[in-house]
């Protein structure tokens, strides 16, 4: 019966307590959208980190991690056969990869030039789709190169210029090749475009004398579940070389995702904070003017338990009955934005890709963050409960009646 | 036989010892015994609602005692003193008797809650003591919509509902015209007399007073008389 008197006890000021319960919707709702749009941008960013960036999978010798020279470099032949006979491997590309120097007429820059097959690399990563001038390598046209349009507007450059790629090979010889622009390719992420030149392996394994050789193997799995299962088998099969998964070669991706939850968290806490004081005052005045009542409550015989329970119980009706408004109210939101995504290229198009984030964002709210809501919810409706509670505790029964 | 429900002894109230004080009740005596009908009347400010408080448990006496059935109440701690009201005493107050948010039978039935009485034996009850204050017809109507004299015959029946030693009554009369204040009282009597319940209410009016079978007066804390009335109830 507590819960029907504090139920009943919401509606006897309709006004007031619609007003905090509309609160309670419209802050939900603006957390959990913000959550969802967090989480939405993050799932995009190790999408593309994954997608077209490092892959699920690398492999490399182990002291690659430390110093990206060519000598550290492993028989291809071996690792091959192993990635074909590991369950779940998508697509992958065995690059040989070096640091050098791209240079015209005009100017030089430092790049990392990586000797790619073309197919493979476009399975695992969608070189291809990233063209956006000049083409992709042509089967009969030897010394073709991809630059990325960063370094392309840098330096001035166009599909079908001459530049000269020059670097150490493995007898820390310098070497030099003309390499004639086969097309411009831009990703989400401009500054690793303007590092990252791509040659075919075939090429750089003339000038470097490496045939049959390479620094890096990026694998692309079906799916992110088979990841452990992959990742057990590839460190198996290939005993002298370190098997990493995206989150070790790239942890400021896996960054991204703690690092979105607190910010989430804590502009939830804030609104929170915010309805907090709200929901404290309406429950006092709600105590306050019931002073007569509590009083006679006292009188026949509520125990202090029990009318702390009761205006706690009302505190946390009051709250927590706008959290599905808002939830409902999130869920429309989100199922007609995820599907339509929410184009931010023409306000922040620069900054999102500057950082390698996607320009459409799909929100996305799971479970978890919306039982995390519910909690700090709840919590915050406790600690707005207590003081008026308490305050209905100190009354004392003779004065509160005389009142 | 008589037996002693409340024995009042020495009792005083003093409000404000430190500033300005108010000796609200002075050393006061009393007997109440089993299936009384007593009226505690006196001009205002005599100190009726005070002493009745203190019978209550609702305030502590500055001195004095209040024993109730072999409980000296003014030395249970706030928590006991609680539940002893809950299983002892009924209360009338003048006005706010109920919850507003539960209807009529509700709130009689609420205090065999806080009880933790049965379900069975709650609704048994409440259909019995709804037709004792004659409100059978009333019994899932909310207290705004109640007249006040059919309020304060809710009252009763909430008071009733715990089975207490006695029922105490601040003024139950003193917002209801004097049609509906009769009927209050034909109906306590009635109670008083069938089921022996004991009543002590505190009141100005003249009417109810002559109701009475016992008229305490109350003047400046003091008990000034204390009458035995032969009118019949
Ligand atoms: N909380 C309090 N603090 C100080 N003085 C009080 C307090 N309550 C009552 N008094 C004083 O104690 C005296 C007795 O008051 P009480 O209410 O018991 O009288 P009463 O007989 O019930 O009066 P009434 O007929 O007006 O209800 C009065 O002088 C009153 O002013
Ligand atoms: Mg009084």
């Amino acid at each position: 019966m507590l819960i029907i008197i504090a139920w009943r006890n919401l509606w006897r000021h309709r006004t007031r307590s619609l007003a905090i319960i509309t609160s309670v919707a419209l802050g939900v709702w603006a957390g959990a959208f913000i959550v969802s749009l967090y989480y939405g941008m993050g799932n995009e960013r190790v999408r593309i980190a994954i997608e077209q960036e490092v892959s699920h999978i690398q492999v490399h010798h182990p002291k690659f991690r430390d110093d990206h020279d060519v000598v550290f470099n492993f028989a291809l032949d071996s690792l091959e056969a192993a990635l074909r006979h590991t369950p779940g491997v998508k697509a992958f590309s065995l690059r040989t990869t070096v640091q050098g120097m791209l240079a015209n007429a005009s100017g030089s820059n430092g790049v990392q030039v990586n000797g790619v097959d073309p197919d493979a690399e476009d399975k695992t990563r969608g070189l291809k789709n990233f063209i956006i001038n000049g083409g992709y390598f042509e089967a009969e046209k030897k010394h073709q190169v991809l630059v990325g349009k960063k370094l392309a507007d840098k330096m001035k450059l166009a599909p079908g210029n001459k530049i000269v790629l020059t670097f150490q090979d493995i007898e820390q010889n310098i070497t030099s090749g003309a390499f004639r622009i086969a097309g411009i390719y831009e990703t989400a992420n401009a500054p690793l475009d303007e590092r990252n030149v791509y040659v075919r392996r075939g090429d750089l394994d003339e000038l470097l004398d490496t045939p049959g050789r390479g620094t890096e193997a990026a694998v692309l799995l079906t799916d992110e579940s088979e990841l452990p299962a992959a990742m057990a088998a590839l460190t198996r099969q290939l005993p002298g070389l370190e098997v990493q998964d995206w989150r070790a070669i790239s942890p400021e991706t896996a960054l991204v995702m703690s690092s979105l939850d607190i910010s989430s968290f804590i502009i939830i806490a804030i609104i929170l904070i915010a309805l907090a004081f709200g929901i404290v005052n309406t429950m006092l005045m709600a105590v306050l003017e019931r002073t007569r009542e509590i009083g006679m409550l006292m009188a026949v015989g509520m125990t202090k338990l029990r009318l702390f329970g009761m205006v706690v119980l009302e505190t946390l009706l009051l709250t927590l009955t706008g959290c599905p408004i808002g939830f409902g109210l999130a869920w429309l939101a989100n199922s007609w934005l995820s599907k339509k995504g929410i184009d931010l290229s023409a306000i922040a198009e620069n900054l999102l890709k500057g950082f390698g984030y996607g320009v459409v964002i799909y929100p996305d709210l799971p479970g978890d963050k919306v039982c995390q809501i519910i909690q700090i919810v709840f919590v915050t409706a406790l600690l707005a409960s207590v003081f008026p509670a308490w305050k209905a505790l100190k009354m004392r029964p003779a004065e509160a009646i005389r009142h | 036989m008589k037996t002693t429900v409340i024995d009042i002894h020495n009792v005083s109230k003093i409000y404000n010892p430190d500033t300005i004080p108010v000796h609200a009740v002075n050393g006061v005596h009393l007997h109440i015994e089993r299936g009384e009908f007593t009226a505690l009347v006196g001009p205002s400010g005599s100190g009726k609602t005070t002493l009745l408080n203190i019978i209550g448990g609702l305030d502590v006496p500055t001195e004095g005692k209040v024993v109730i059935n072999d409980t000296d109440i003014t030395a249970l701690s706030p928590n006991r003193l609680i539940q002893f009201r809950l299983h002892n005493i009924g209360f009338v107050f003048q006005s706010f008797n109920l919850i507003p948010v539960l209807t009529a039978s509700e709130n009689v039935e609420f205090i065999m809650l806080l009880q933790g009485a049965p379900k069975a034996e709650r609704e048994r009850r409440v259909k019995e003591l709804m037709h004792a204050v004659g409100l059978s017809d009333k019994m899932d109507v909310r207290p705004a919509q109640l007249s006040g004299g059919q309020q304060q015959r809710v009252a009763v029946a909430r008071a009733l509902a715990s089975k207490p030693q006695f029922i105490l009554a601040d003024e139950p009369t003193a917002n209801l015209d004097s049609q509906s204040a009769t009927n209050l009282l034909d109906m306590m009597a009635q109670l008083n007399r069938e089921e022996g319940m004991t009543f002590i209410f505190s009141t100005h009016d003249a009417r109810v007073i002559e109701r009475a079978r016992r008229v305490i007066t109350l003047v400046d804390g003091r008990i000034a008389s204390d009458t035995a009335s032969v009118s019949v109830a």
